[in-house]
């Protein structure tokens, strides 16, 4: 037994293997695993991971005591652990305050917006997502042959709810990432509210998908969540993730909001056992513990605005982020920034076209994450600038 | 709460195995851990031991007070591949994780058949794959089993023609026999006689339970053949099944279409847990030992009551009780034993009784005996 624990120990920081670094170094770890391949570079074991929006203490202490005593039913699928994935649902909907039938369950909402896409598009009925906006479910388009339409955000990194309006007409279904990724913008409730009735106006057969992945972080009191339209509505479904304010991106549960006849079509598609018997108790623990959610709230936003206060005294715009990430006007290209904090030991979001030229998506980590990473930015950004002004001044100097 | 918490920092940074036993005492100790009582679950298939002590220790050491937990699970994946790809003498390129083998299944399904590209499968086997087939407009070629309850290798191989895939799983789900390797062998090369593009997928998720010497596993030909392809799980002998591993073998070519929708669903506990069970392969055997007295014991008393069973190679007996599964099975989780549901077209005669501990079937037997009113007779 403690062989096999060493040996198992002694695996857990491999030998970086070989096609991965190229491809990680321009995109991201959390683009190369979405995307099917399972070899990207470990980071070095100290560095500093602001790339993925995970937050950075995990699951809070209530959900660790119950997943470690969670354990020993291991064996027992999540139908039969003592705490049952039904039971998760009706945590889920005692928290969101809606019925048990309006709740389908994922492996994380990734499972949620895939199985979105393909419910409601077709090769004929496209899908409209911002740009940028979170890829899944144009990836999940990509795979099946569906078209899409990227409709750009507006300078402030917003949604462009008007022109995505317009697109919805003919199409399937509409991603409205609320917050945004990676951009960090919300709408207002009443926005959303517009928006839903007027696609359901124009196109009423158009499905509208709200991706409230973020939905915890939010701190504009203009915001609140599109579940009440959830439930109006049967082609209109809110997904939420544990990944984020909740901790638990390792642990992969996701949920959809909708009515109960859509929540069936969810169900039916869902991966049998999509969420692990753990997972299953630890969600439970954390949801019934909304101070842990308050406290995690607080503690990100003061993470969130020194954050942005460092940008901003680097003299970069930053987006007003209502997440646990930053999307910054750095100058710099994307892929140049992160191959430069990355050697710093700080690791940041990959590009995001059409906005991979000068911006970059930071996490926000702890607050001692944060101090230490600032002291990298202010190094990449000075070099960038220095580096340029040195380039213009030679390319000046030329005739 | 808050003490256990710092317990438990504490042993996971010592990290010693004796420091990990005082641990789990610890939690078992915890007032509120006492389980509640539940019937005996007989109806999925499960190993009632679950993961091993080495592989929660494992588990609870790398998560430690949970930062672990919160990360997405970028470099675990790759390191299991390696793990299994060890075990089995392949590369990591010959190795597809998968959120249980339901996710491998599916994902062959979907990239291997088409509304135009059949899928070829048992009428009584496992329905992962003709259940999302049909799902997404594949059609499905059903092939009934022998009178023997035998997969009919014969009529599934005269099918391939024109088929995306056939399915077979080696044993067979719900019926618990297993084809010899020679039979399979042949099968096979049947199959990829027939359709220059038809891939063969072989379910092996009760291998480690297989004990006839006849029985091989098709995993050195998957990783050779890009039209074969193995699967198979940790939910089974492992003990996972609430932590949603499984895995594919196949060349590497055929590996990378199988990855279709990547490993976002794996979960970070799982990971750890299987890197760690999949090295430990004297646990399986230990596993199956266990499992094979309990079975024999099963097995034993159906004959004794009067009741045939198929010649059981897994961690369940398909037993003919000569009534309807339904009654019997209503009438078992009265008495708090819970077996299988049923299993057309043999739902009229047959049951599905998974094997637990042998101490667990002992009372189980009970009320089988109750039920089926023999007890006097077998006693």
């Amino acid at each position: 037994m403690p062989v096999s624990r060493r040996s198992f120990l002694g695996a857990l920081r491999p030998a970086a293997p070989a096609l991965a670094p190229a491809f990680v170094a321009a995109r991201g770890r959390e683009a190369l695993i979405a995307m099917g391949h399972a070899n990207p570079e470990p980071p070095a074991p100290s560095a500093i991971l602001l790339d993925s929006n995970e937050n950075p203490l995990g699951p809070g202490p209530v959900a660790m005591e119950v997943l470690s005593r969670t354990l020993t039913d291991a064996g027992r699928y999540p139908t039969n652990s003592r705490t049952t994935a039904a039971d998760l649902r009706g945590a889920i909907a005692r928290r969101v305050s809606v019925a048990p039938g309006n709740v389908a369950l994922g492996a994380g909402s990734w499972e949620i917006l895939r199985t979105a896409v393909r419910l409601y598009t077709s090769s004929a009925r496209h899908l409209v997502t911002a740009a940028p906006s979170y890829e899944g479910p144009e990836r999940m388009a990509a795979q099946l042959g569906v078209g899409v339409q990227r409709v750009p955000v507006d300078r402030d990194g917003r949604l462009d709810l008007a022109r995505m309006a317009e697109a919805a007409r003919w199409a399937g279904l509409v991603f409205v990432c609320n917050p945004n990724n990676p951009t960090g913008t919300v709408h207002s409730a009443a926005a959303i509210a517009e928006f839903v009735a007027r696609v359901a106006r124009e196109s009423p057969d158009t499905a509208v998908l709200i991706d409230e992945a973020y939905h915890d972080y939010v701190t504009d009191p203009g915001y609140a969540t599109a579940v009440p339209l959830a439930l109006l509505r049967p082609n209109v479904i809110v997904s939420r993730t544990l990944s984020k304010a909740y901790g638990m991106a390792g642990m992969r549960v996701g949920y959809a909001i909708a009515q109960p006849r859509t929540i069936e079509s969810f169900n039916r598609w869902a991966m049998k056992y999509n969420t692990n018997t753990l997972a299953v108790a630890a969600a439970i623990a954390s949801l019934d513990d909304a101070a842990h959610i308050e406290a995690e709230r607080a503690r990100n936003a003061h993470a969130r605005a020194f954050t942005s206060g460092v940008f901003g005294r680097l003299g970069c715009r930053v987006m007003d982020s209502q997440t646990n990430f930053v999307f910054v006007e750095t100058g710099c290209p994307a892929a140049e920034f992160k191959e430069a904090c990355a050697k710093r030991g700080v690791l940041v979001g990959r590009e995001f076209p059409p906005l991979e030229k000068a911006h970059a998506r930071v996490s926000v980590g702890t607050i001692e994450e944060m101090q230490q990473a600032s002291l990298v930015f202010g190094e990449v950004i000075g070099a960038h600038r220095s580096g340029a002004a040195e380039a213009s001044r030679v390319s000046g100097g030329q005739p | 709460m808050s003490y256990t918490r710092r317990a438990f920092v504490k042993a996971a940074g010592l990290g010693g195995a004796g420091v990990l036993a005082a641990r789990r005492q610890a939690w078992a100790a915890l007032p509120g851990t006492v389980p509640p009582p539940r019937p005996l679950l007989l109806h999925n298939n499960e190993n009632p031991l679950g993961p091993g002590p080495a592989v929660l220790d494992a588990v609870r050491t790398a998560l430690g007070t949970g930062g672990r937990a919160g990360r997405y699970c970028f470099d675990e994946v790759a390191v299991l591949q390696r793990a299994i790809a060890e075990r089995f003498a392949v590369t990591p390129e010959n190795v597809v994780i998968g959120c249980g083998s339901t996710q491998i299944l599916r994902n062959a399904v979907q990239v291997f058949t088409s509304p135009a590209r059949p899928l070829v499968a048992g009428q009584m086997t496992y329905e992962e794959c003709p259940s999302y087939a049909e799902m997404i407009g594949t059609p499905v070629r059903g092939i009934p089993l022998t009178p023997t309850l035998q997969l009919d290798l014969e009529a599934t191989a005269a099918s391939a023609k024109g088929a995306g895939m056939v399915f077979l799983n080696n044993p067979n789900n719900p019926t618990a026999t297993i084809l010899s390797g020679n039979a399979v062998d042949g099968f096979i090369e049947r199959v990829l006689a027939a359709d220059r593009e038809c891939v063969v997928l072989i379910d092996e998720a009760y291998h480690d339970y297989v004990t006839d010497p006849s029985h091989r596993s098709q995993a050195a030909r998957a990783v050779k053949d890009p039209r074969v392809i193995v699967a198979r799980t940790f939910s089974k002998a492992h003990g996972m099944a609430g932590m949603r591993v499984g895995y594919g073998l196949a060349h590497p070519d055929t590996a990378k279409r199988l990855a279709w929708e990547g490993s976002m669903p794996l979960n970070i506990a799982g990971l750890l847990a299987a890197t760690a069970s999949i090295q430990d392969q004297a646990r399986i055997d230990r596993e199956q030992a266990r499992n094979t007295e309990a079975r024999r014991f099963t097995i034993d008393w159906f004959a004794r009551a009067g009741f045939r069973s198929t010649d059981s190679q897994a961690n369940f007996v398909f037993v003919d009780i000569g009534r309807p599964a339904k009654a019997f099975r209503e009438a078992c989780k009265e008495q708090g034993v819970l077996v299988a549901r049923d299993f057309p077209p043999l739902e009229a005669s047959h049951v599905r009784v998974s094997v637990g501990t042998l101490a667990e079937m002992k009372s189980a037997v009970e009320v089988f005996g109750k039920v089926l009113g023999v007890r006097a007779k077998v006693a």
